[in-house]
């Protein structure tokens, strides 16, 4: 006992990766203790409740910091067990149950998948360290088994298609448990790939893979938000969307920007949760679409210096043809968006407020992108990969979604819709609609 | 020959029965507003021709069944998947195909393509494909296809209704109740839309849903009340009788000359704020329904936004635009720039990519903010500035704003000792990030703040050649005598008074008003915070109360009107020295100004009628929150802007949440007693005015409200029994 007490600093690894999520969940846990403090009063289960997301945070510190394989996959299933138990609050509703199975089912597949990637790279070197397992030497079949295991187990915590039901029919749960389930527990994928980085660095056809799996996801999961009309249902396809983006990301071998990623969305969607309460209050304005070429012409170009200020003030080069070009394409589609709605109508005074406002939200954009990325550095995990057509394909596709919305029909709609917007909507509408165990299908069988 | 004639006769029948089949099933559906002006209805309004006892029956029967037949629980998925789709105001950036041309175009449009409701059977997709355009075609052919024939057709299409009673309730809204602007919607739908939806996804789903007739009779014989309608009528009789024996023991003494007089709504949370503005000084108050006697929609000139300011039972019959009064230019442009802002945001966040952006660009900004609204939620970061506006009073004519004057004075009673300062006080609410906000708003001006309507009709008294008509009329305002509209924050007890246009002699006294305003928020936010379950010294409770109104976590910002039990019709002088505790609606009145009986008609028809749907609101949620209210709010989801899901999906929740009506998960906060009105008044007078009104017949003779009397004559009270005679009590 004293000697395992001696010894348990060899069991824990903090290093810069660790801290961030540290600072992440507690920040979150911090603010969601507050919140529920007062939005659960007269609650019955207010005890338990506090209890169990206590008990959630400091697994998940655990998980973070745990550098043992036994310990790590312990806290994660831990943490996926005590998230599922928050989520089903309201015992005695049916569809909440069936929403925690179905998560614990989702969860259970994640942590063997994990559990047999971690076991295979253990036969491998005997080491039970993580610490060691990133700077072991393998087989390179082996790796690239357990690394594509360790992918789909990652692919099971973040809600990324095809394992993306459980995310978008977790809609049973209390909001705060929403909000940190979206804030802190989905993000597991993101920080699994993170902490395997130097390993999936080592196989780079592997990246193209995770990065084509995140566009698949991030492609549906925007799509499904889009056409949600419930506001708890689209953060949820929104997470999922994100998700896939943040997967990209490591799928371009720049872990950090992931996690960068994983951080500022953790807070901006622990925070839309919460607030959801005002949906009803928020009028959507009429942005003006389609612009007419010359206002997008302008755009653009507004979009280039917010582009490069972003590339700049992120440290990023973008005259080098590797996929840093990725996250400059997708600043630049932001700024373009951005300058757009500033520069309609269009005059000289709102070019010249759209470049230069563009240019210093690209640097602010850029500045909070770089400064993970800076705290993240130590660990070498920033690899940019040579571009591939599957990057290209990607990108085409970002960007010809985002276009399509700009400039598709809009106001009046027609009388008469083509067949293949309707086929495309009833079948998106269906495969973005939750378990159906999960909906509460007759009025009296929610039990408060 | 003789045939072909025939038959078009035949189908005309038919289809004539079938109207009314519709509508009869469409009778037991009480409409549910949209969020954005959430107004209490009675549930079972649509059982309201029945003795209480027998509706609570049938609502049980149709309302409160424990568990519904598997079949049909996927008809019910299957509908709110589509509802959730075409009911949607402004969630979706990919919103349904074809909506505009109705929900059942729009559904019949797009069934063909949805895989789910027919497997892989191209017989079915042929039908779906060939579907007649007229709802009104396919509703007969569907009950045909189930094989529900005569009287079951209404049953059949009623259960239809009530096994998804929240949709069924915002669709009543839209097609019976919505008015004004909501009235002509982008996206129409008609009762038989709906119907024939239902019936279709049924006929698709569930062939042999004949079956939910039995269910139903099964539950009709097992629904029993008994227990329950003893329980409160028991708790009915203690309230009543405390009630009258402290009003009948008061002496009506009026006191001496106000310094000023206040005119609050009739809304419970009045009651106790009266008494806490009474009490510093020489005040006199009145009770008179919040929208002040007109009925308007408010423009705001800034935003161009306008919406109706009068309670749902009345249309708006004057558009008024309300104008700053200082600096319209320089709030246009905050509108302006708020507007581009807000443009912004959303340009980013409801596209494809740029959202990935977004998320990364403002999350350290989400984060700090998120961490101040939910560690100190009190603190406020900027102080926002109000101003005074002007209501454009051209659409009301000189004659029409001499009538408005003429009766609101004489049903409030205040005609004669007119004080140098009369202040019309509106309500409103002020809550963050909730769901129900506007359910804590004011009733009578249909779910909004009440200050514009203060404004009116302030504007309107203070008018010279409307006061020189009143003279005529034998109102005589002294031309010291100033108006001013006012609010008073039911959330913090704050009270604004606009003052923008005040003589200079009035001055003095709304300085020393504001004072005492001070005092009684103070005195009130005490008593209020103690009904909350906290016991604090005055400035602790004024700093609690302002703290929830601005605390996003907060899911009981006020108690609104829970605990509400009765309406009391009668002079101030008949409840003044009484605490009410916050439950009664108070209507000022006075009998001998009232000799033809109009201005009690006018109370019990419109202000009691409200005070009852306000009142069952409340008593159902109570009852039954699940089947009535809304659930906790700890789960709830709004969607398309109008209403709120429990979770994944369900039922549109109509009725008030848990959290408003309870103080916990088992304690109820509300007690659930039936609206006792007194009315200080001959007893004759009331059975003239009863016998000529058939609402008045149907909600005392089925025992919705009871009524008292007490005779200013004898001070002894009444009570009218279900056969409308009257006993002593």
């Amino acid at each position: 006992m004293v000697q395992l007490l001696n010894n348990i600093q060899l069991y824990f690894h903090v290093d810069a990766l660790a801290f961030v999520m540290l600072l992440l969940v507690g920040i979150v846990g911090l603010s969601l203790m507050a919140f529920s403090s007062r939005y659960l009063k007269g609650d019955s289960r207010y005890r338990k409740f506090f209890l169990t997301l206590t008990a959630l945070i400091a697994s998940v510190f655990i998980m973070v910091t745990a550098d043992h394989i036994v310990l790590f996959l312990v806290a994660w299933g831990c943490s996926d067990l005590l998230l599922a138990r928050l989520m089903v609050h309201k015992p005695n509703w049916r569809a909440a149950r069936a929403s925690g199975w179905l998560a614990v089912k989702n969860f259970a597949v994640g942590w063997v998948l994990i559990g047999a990637a971690l076991g295979l790279l253990y036969f491998q070197t005997n080491e039970t360290s993580i610490q060691q397992l990133i700077h072991a030497t393998y087989d390179p079949t082996i790796l690239t088994i357990a690394l594509g295991l360790l992918f789909a187990g990652a692919m099971t915590q973040s809600g990324l298609w095809p394992f993306h039901r459980w995310l978008i029919s977790s809609l049973n749960s209390p909001t705060p448990v929403s909000a940190i389930m979206h804030a802190g527990l989905v993000n597991g994928g993101g920080f699994l790939l993170a902490r395997f980085a130097p390993l999936y660095l080592e196989t780079p056809k592997l990246l193209t893979i995770v990065f084509a799996f995140g566009l698949v996801s991030a492609f549906l999961g925007t799509f499904w938000k889009l056409m949600q009309n419930d506001i708890k249902r689209m953060l949820a396809c929104s997470t999922m969307g994100q998700m896939g983006f943040m997967i990209m990301q490591c799928g371009l071998g720049l872990f950090p920007a992931a996690i960068a990623h994983l951080c500022w969305h953790g807070l901006f969607k622990a925070y839309l949760f919460q607030a959801s309460g005002s949906a009803a209050q928020e009028k959507r304005l009429d942005l003006g679409y389609p612009p007419t070429l010359s206002d997008f012409a302008v755009a653009l170009l507004c979009g280039f210096a917010g582009a490069y200020a972003f590339a700049v003030s992120s440290h990023k080069s973008i005259f080098v043809a590797d996929t840093n070009f990725f996250l400059v394409a997708i600043a630049c589609v932001a700024s373009t968006q951005f300058a757009l709605s500033i520069l309609q109508p269009l005059t000289w005074k709102r070019i010249t407020i759209a470049f230069f406002s563009t240019t210093l939200v690209g640097t602010l954009y850029g500045l909070s992108v770089f400064c993970i990325e800076v705290l993240v550095k130590p660990l070498n995990i920033m690899q940019a990969q040579e571009l591939n057509s599957i990057h290209f394909i990607g990108l085409g596709v970002l960007v010809f979604c985002w276009m399509a919305v700009l400039f598709r029909r809009h106001g009046a709609q027609p009388a008469q819709q083509s067949d293949l917007e309707s086929w495309t909507y009833v079948r998106m509408l269906n495969a973005s609609q939750p378990h159906e165990k999960t909906i509460t299908t007759h009025r009296n069988h929610y039990q408060n | 020959m003789v045939e072909l004639l025939q038959e078009p006769i035949l189908i005309h029948k038919r289809k004539k029965k079938i109207d009314i089949a519709i509508e009869q099933s469409w009778s037991k559906i009480a409409p549910f507003w949209p969020l954005k002006n959430l107004i209490a209805v009675n549930p079972l309004a649509g059982f309201e021709d029945l003795p209480f006892e027998e509706a609570l029956t049938k609502g049980k029967a149709y309302f409160q069944e424990a568990d519904l037949p598997l079949p049909m629980q996927s008809v019910n998925r299957e509908t709110i998947k589509w509802l959730q789709a075409f009911f949607d105001e402004g969630q979706a950036v990919i919103g349904m195909p074809m909506r505009q041309n109705g929900l059942f175009q729009a559904v019949r449009h797009l069934l063909p393509y949805d895989n789910r409701l027919w497997p892989k059977d191209n017989k079915i997709l042929t039908w779906l494909n060939h579907l007649p355009e007229d709802p009104l075609e396919v509703i007969p052919d569907c009950l045909n296809f189930l094989e529900i024939t005569g009287e079951q057709q209404e049953k059949f299409l009623s259960l239809l209704l009530t096994t998804l009673p929240g949709w069924a309730a915002h669709i009543q809204y839209r097609t019976s109740w919505a008015s004004g602007a909501d009235l002509k919607h982008n996206y129409p739908v008609q009762k038989a839309d709906y119907l024939a939806l239902r019936l279709l996804l049924t006929c698709l789903l569930w062939p042999s849903a004949k079956e939910l007739l039995g269910w139903h009779e099964q539950a009709l014989k097992k629904a029993g009340t008994k227990s329950l309608v003893s329980n409160m009528h028991k708790a009915e009789r203690l309230y009543r009788q405390s009630l009258l024996q402290k009003l009948t023991t008061q002496s009506l003494q009026q006191s001496e000359e106000p310094d000023a007089q206040l005119v609050f709504c009739i809304d419970v949370r009045s009651e106790p704020f009266r008494r806490a503005i009474e009490a510093q000084g020489r005040y006199e108050t009145f009770g008179f329904a919040g929208f002040f006697g007109v009925p308007v929609s408010i423009e705001n000139d800034i935003t161009g936004e306008s919406h109706s300011s009068c309670p749902v039972l009345l249309q708006p019959a004057h558009h008024v635009t309300e104008y700053p009064l200082c600096n319209r230019d320089s709030l246009k442009k905050e509108h302006r720039k708020w507007q581009s802002f807000q443009k912004l945001y959303q340009s980013l966040k409801y596209n494809f990519t740029t959202p990935f952006a977004l998320a990364e660009a403002l999350g350290l900004a989400s984060g700090l903010s998120m961490l101040k609204r939910s560690l100190w939620p009190g603190k406020r970061l900027s102080v926002p500035h109000s101003h005074d506006w002007k209501p454009n009073l051209d659409s009301i004519s000189y004659e029409q704003q001499c009538n408005y004057a003429v009766n609101a004075l004489r049903m409030m009673g205040l005609t004669s000792h007119f004080a140098p300062l009369v202040v019309l006080c509106g309500h409103g609410s002020q809550t963050q990030n909730n769901a129900y906000a506007t359910a804590l708003d004011c009733g009578a001006c249909g779910g909004r703040h009440g200050a514009p309507n203060a404004r009116i009709l302030a504007a309107i008294l203070n008018n010279v050649a409307v006061r020189l008509h009143l003279k005529q009329q034998g109102i005589h305002i002294p031309t010291l005598t100033h108006f001013i509209a006012a609010e008073h924050n039911t959330t913090t007890d704050e009270v604004a008074l606009y003052t923008a246009e005040v003589p200079g002699e009035v001055m003095p006294y709304i300085e020393a008003l504001t004072t005492d305003l001070q005092k009684a928020r103070l005195q009130n936010s005490q008593w209020r915070s103690a009904e909350l379950g906290l016991e604090l010294d005055e400035q602790k409770a004024k700093k609690h109360t302002a703290t929830r109104a601005r605390d996003w976590a907060q899911v009981r910002p006020e108690w609104g009107l829970a605990r509400n039990a009765c309406f009391i019709v009668g002079p101030r002088t008949l409840t003044k020295q009484i605490n009410l505790g916050g439950r009664s609606f108070l209507h000022s009145y006075d009998w001998k100004q009232d000799n033809d009986g109009s201005s009690l008609t006018s109370i019990l028809t419109a202000p009691m009628v409200v005070a009852q749907w306000i009142n069952s609101q409340y008593l159902f949620s109570t009852l039954d929150n699940t089947a009535f209210g809304s659930g906790s709010k700890i789960t709830k989801n709004i969607t398309g802007k109008i209403g709120i899901m429990q979770g994944n999906a369900s039922d549109l929740m109509h009725g008030l949440p848990l959290q408003s009506v309870y103080m916990n998960d088992r304690e109820p906060y509300h007690e659930a007693l039936r609206l006792l009105t007194v009315v200080y008044a001959p007893l004759k007078r009331i059975d003239a005015i009863i016998s000529a009104q058939n609402i008045l017949q149907k909600l005392f003779g089925n025992g919705w409200v009871t009524l008292a009397c007490i005779d200013p004559e004898t001070h002894e009270p009444y009570i009218l029994q279900r056969d409308l005679q009257w006993f002593k009590a």
